[in-house]
């Protein structure tokens, strides 16, 4: 029995848990290679055209696994997070990938919903466990596994920062992971001798607190942790610039992309620029875009040094 | 406090009765304009949906016209709307409109912010929160009466023998429902009407094609924005059905009393293509395209706004779906760039193909 699962969308987050599932239960597990510009043009001949990046990349190692394995595994993750839901997208992701490619081994959907405490959710991964002729102890221990892998999902390696100018960069794990759908922007921004902040470095304690000043909650999760981080760096003057990532036609990312925008522009924020990734993206243009913020925080810090204060923050 | 609320539907016409009941200003949001919707796509970001564009000119729209409180509805739900109302107020502002808002959060899933936006309406209104929730119990079963008289008139008006028949009879129905306060006076009306439907010409056994109506709200309700593609297609030759209706929406526990399908039924309807809720209006319509395939419609149109993130899900199924159960689905996507003759051309060929595979059937 072999499994297959795409290094796409919510692997980059969860993908340790899954693996740590399917490893306790001895399965074979085949993993699709790193995105490449193949799978990128292989998805966006497959999946509808309205859909984002990452889905569309989804559809290319999706349809790379179609004869090389005798399941594949598509978790739909119902919610990330204590009071959060899911976009859309992951909410029917299994259903889009059993309709994008019919020749597709059996696709299996055991459900992941983190905001239930009672992790109720788990019995799918329980009984996906027992099929597979797993003993019930086994099952328990595999499910135990992966939700001890759960628990530590670990963090983009960060090279310390010293001197320099300090550069938030906001954006999905989908895409900072993936360095095909991301063209390298982490690397790009370091290249420039620049240290690199992620979102996964803001505690999910700092969120919450960034998140309370916001008049309407957000609900969903990570687009939650862009928008507190961004917020938090902004506020504690912990970087030079940031740098907000997201996809093009994404729905939350669209959404919280205007509420920066207009949240930034109320309090004196540090420069702030958008970048939207699709298919189409080219290297070049990133390269320019970059040098050309990179420049302009030099020029900013040389005009106006680094004063700011907490203050009071408009909303 | 004049209050307006979003035009999708039959919003407009419970909102003004139930400020009629709690002596509430209300003003009517205008018409959907060329002028409104490239107002709110000036003042949009790029990436908005495009109902949140011409929400955003409408609203303008709105306080032009006298109102001071926008009312609108979010709800716990996965499609980005429910961050809308928001960036509505932000985005509002920053023009430099003076205004309130209003955000209705599902009672099911955020009671305290319903409770505490109910107070607020409350504090301008001349009742207690009995006579609040009461009225709006009246006026959400005639806005259901509303939407019936909808509902019939879409499946007779391609079968009329006398043009403008069906016109009269929704005409009268509105009328006779217009005086009706009591839910039994309410509840007579409907009666009334069902039995002035009976009284219009037609000719069921003239051929004619059965084409189901989804996708997103305001895409597949308001005539502005499809075509009025409920008369473009009876003047064709088809009766319809809609797999939405505004108070449906309303309407608590799921119900859906006028299309006819609860919400356990849709669940089980969307098997196997879709097997969990989507957000937005994703799963019932998926749910409704399928039936009506099995029930043996000859074509279903799907309107959605360019990049709804529930309805390309539906799209996307709808691809495999279409195939497998041999039914025509035309999926069309619309946003400010739309052409009407765009648009008419792929509704002619639909048609087309779905008289084709009629005939020769």
């Amino acid at each position: 029995m072999i499994v297959g699962v795409p290094r796409a969308l919510l692997y980059h987050q969860y993908g340790g848990s899954w693996t740590a599932f399917l490893d306790s239960l001895g399965v074979e597990t085949l993993l699709t290679q790193a995105t490449s510009g193949e799978t990128v043009l292989a998805g966006t001949e497959r999946a509808d055209n309205e859909t984002c990046l990452p889905m569309k990349v989804f559809a290319g190692h999706l349809i790379q696994l179609k004869d090389s394995c005798d399941a594949v595994l598509v978790p739909r993750v119902v919610s990330q997070y204590h009071r959060t839901k899911s976009c859309p997208k992951y909410l029917g992701l299994p259903d889009v990938a059993r309709a994008l490619e019919p020749d597709l081994p059996p696709v299996l959907d055991p459900r992941m919903d983190l905001a239930d405490r009672r992790a109720r959710w788990t019995s799918d991964w329980n009984a996906l466990a027992l099929e597979w002729g797993a003993s019930r102890g086994g099952a328990a221990l595999a499910v135990h596994r992966m939700k001890e892998a759960l628990r530590e999902i670990e963090p983009l390696p960060s090279r310390p920062v010293e001197g320099g100018l300090r550069v938030g960069i906001a954006g999905h794990l989908y895409n900072m992971f993936d360095s095909r759908a991301s063209l390298g922007l982490l690397d790009k921004v370091r290249d420039t001798g620049a240290g690199v902040l992620t979102i996964e470095q803001v505690s999910r304690h700092q969120v919450r607190r960034q998140l309370r000043t916001l008049q309407r909650k957000i609900y969903w999760d990570f687009e939650g942790r862009i928008v507190g981080g961004v917020l938090h760096w902004n506020r504690t003057a912990c970087v030079d610039g940031i740098i907000y990532v997201s996809s093009f036609a994404c729905g939350p990312g669209s959404m919280i992309g205007a509420l920066l925008e207009d949240q930034l522009g109320r309090e004196d924020s540090v420069p702030f620029m958008n970048i939207t990734l699709d298919e189409h993206s080219a290297e070049g243009g990133l390269i320019t875009r970059v040098e050309a913020f990179m420049d302009m925080l030099k020029r900013v810090g040389v005009e106006r040094p680094r004063t700011r204060g907490g203050g009071g923050v408009a909303r | 406090m004049k209050l307006a609320v979003p035009r999708v539907g039959s919003i407009g016409y419970m909102a003004q009765d139930v400020c009629a009941r709690l002596g509430l200003g209300y003003v009517q949001t205008p018409e959907y304009t060329e002028r409104t919707v490239m107002r709110g796509v000036a003042i949009s970001p790029e990436l908005f949906c495009f109902p949140m564009k011409v929400l955003l000119g409408s609203s303008i729209d709105a306080l032009e016209a006298g109102a001071d409180t926008l009312v609108t509805v979010a709800g716990f739900g996965a499609c980005r709307f429910n961050y809308f109302g928001e960036l509505q107020r932000r985005i509002l502002e920053r023009e430099g409109y003076e205004f309130e808002i209003v955000v209705f959060d599902s009672p099911r899933d955020a009671p305290a912010d319903f409770l505490r936006n109910l107070k607020a309406v409350l504090k301008a209104s001349d009742g207690g929160i009995i006579s609040v929730v009461r009225s709006m119990k009246l006026s959400l079963r005639k806005g259901r009466a509303f939407d019936e008289v909808n509902r019939r008139a879409i499946a007779l008006r391609g079968i009329e023998t006398e043009e403008g028949a069906t016109d009269e009879a929704v005409a009268d129905s509105l009328e006779m429902l217009s005086g009706a306060w009591s839910a039994r006076e309410i509840d007579e009306a409907r009666e009334a009407i069902g039995d002035r439907f009976g009284a219009v010409p037609v000719d069921p056994g003239r051929p004619h094609l059965r084409v189901g109506v989804t996708g997103e709200l305001m895409m597949a309700i308001e005539p502005y924005f499809n075509l009025d593609i409920e008369r473009w297609l009876a003047k064709r030759g088809a009766v319809l059905e809609r797999s939405l209706y505004m108070s449906d929406i309303f309407t608590p526990m799921g119900r859906n009393p006028v299309s006819g399908m609860d919400d356990a039924e849709i669940e089980r309807m969307a098997l196997p293509y879709l097997c969990h809720e989507v957000g937005g209006h994703g799963q019932i319509n998926v749910a409704a395209a399928l039936e009506y395939a099995r029930r043996g419609f000859d074509a279903v149109v799907h309107f959605f706004p360019f990049t709804c993130l529930p309805e390309v899900i539906a799209r996307t199924l709808f691809v495999r779906a279409a195939e497998d159960m041999d039914i025509p689905i035309l999926s069309l996507s619309i946003d400010e760039q739309t052409g009407r003759a765009g648009l008419q051309t792929r509704l002619e060929a639909l048609v087309d193909l779905a008289w084709a595979r009629k005939n020769a059937a």
